[in-house]
C-alpha cells in the first residue's frame, strides 16, 4: 500500500465532496463556479498523485494536468461572460431567478 | 512505505489545509472571504504539487490560481448583493440533497482510493529540469494536436465570453 498515494487520493475525495456540495447548494452563479473549481482541483490532485507514485516515467500524466487547467480557465471565462450578460439583462446572478433558462 | 516522513507530513498538512479552506468557501457569508478561502485552498493544492516533486505544475498552479481568484474576488464584489456579508444573507438551497450528494461522493471516492491494490510505488522520479524537458518534447511531439486544441479552445472561449458580455447595440429608430 502506498500511503502517500492514499493520502493524496483522500484529499482529492474531500475536495470533490466539498465542491459537489457547493455546486448543488449555492444559488449564486459565481459560488456555483467556485464549487466546480474545487471539483476540478480534486481531479488535478489525483492526476499528479497517479503520475508521481505510479508512472513518473510517462510524462503524458502531466499533459492531462495541463488540459484540466485549461478546462478551469475556460470555465471561468465562459462563466463570467454569462454572469455579465445575466447581470446586465436582469440585474442579478441568482440562479433561483433563472428558471426560464430551463428547457 | 515510500518516500520520507517529511513528504508524508507535508502532504497531509497541505491536504488538510486544501479541504479545510474548501469548506470555509461555503461557510462564510462574506463573498470576498469566500474568494480568499478558495485562493488558499488552491494554493495548498499547488503546495501539494511541489511536495510531490512536480515543480513546474506546482508553480503554474500557484500563478494561475492567484490571478484567477483575484479576478473572481473582483466579480464577487461587482455582482453580489451583500459582498461584505454584513447582512448574513443565506444564498443556498436544497441543503439536505447537496449534503447527501456530497456524502455519497465522498464515500464512493474514498472507497475507490483505498480498496484497490495500486501496486508498488515508483521511485525513479526525473528531476525538475528533466521533467520540463520531457514535457516540452511531449507537448511539441506526440501530444501536439491535443495541446493546439487546448489553445484553440481557450481562444474560442475568450471570443465567446467577450461576445456574450458585450452590451447589445440598440437598433436605430428604437425607442
Amino acid at each position: 500500500m502506498i500511503v502517500e498515494l492514499s493520502v493524496a487520493l483522500s484529499v482529492g475525495a474531500g475536495l470533490f465532496a466539498v465542491g459537489l456540495y457547493g455546486a448543488l447548494s449555492q444559488t449564486n452563479l459565481v459560488m456555483i463556479m467556485m464549487g466546480i473549481e474545487l471539483i476540478l482541483a480534486a481531479a488535478l490532485v489525483n492526476l499528479v498523485a497517479f503520475w508521481r507514485y505510479l508512472h513518473p516515467d510517462v510524462i503524458s500524466g502531466q499533459m492531462f494536468v495541463l488540459i484540466v487547467m485549461t478546462v478551469m480557465a475556460v470555465e471561468m471565462a465562459v462563466g463570467f461572460g454569462i454572469a455579465v450578460a445575466r447581470f446586465r439583462s436582469r440585474g442579478s446572478v441568482e440562479m433561483e431567478e433563472a428558471r426560464e433558462l430551463k428547457g | 512505505m515510500t518516500g520520507s516522513y517529511a513528504e508524508l507530513f507535508f502532504l497531509v498538512f497541505f491536504g488538510l489545509a486544501a479541504v479545510w479552506f474548501g469548506i470555509v468557501v461555503f461557510r462564510t457569508h462574506s463573498m470576498v472571504r469566500s474568494a480568499m478561502a478558495l485562493l488558499f485552498s488552491q494554493t495548498a493544492v499547488g503546495a501539494m504539487f511541489l511536495v510531490m516533486q512536480t515543480e513546474f505544475l506546482g508553480v503554474l498552479q500557484l500563478m494561475m490560481m492567484a490571478t484567477e481568484m483575484s479576478i473572481m474576488a473582483l466579480f464577487m464584489v461587482m455582482f453580489m448583493m451583500d459582498p461584505g456579508g454584513m447582512g448574513a444573507m443565506d444564498m443556498s438551497h436544497q441543503k439536505r440533497l447537496s449534503l447527501r450528494a456530497g456524502g455519497i461522493g465522498l464515500v464512493a471516492a474514498l472507497a475507490v482510493s483505498w480498496l484497490p491494490d495500486w501496486g508498488p510505488a515508483a521511485s525513479n522520479i526525473p528531476d525538475a529540469g528533466r521533467q520540463v524537458e520531457l514535457l516540452g518534447i511531449e507537448l511539441l511531439g506526440r501530444s501536439m494536436f491535443i495541446f493546439e486544441s487546448a489553445g484553440l479552445t481557450i481562444l474560442t472561449s475568450m471570443i465567446a465570453a467577450t461576445m456574450v458580455a458585450i452590451a447589445p447595440r440598440k437598433k436605430e429608430g428604437a425607442a
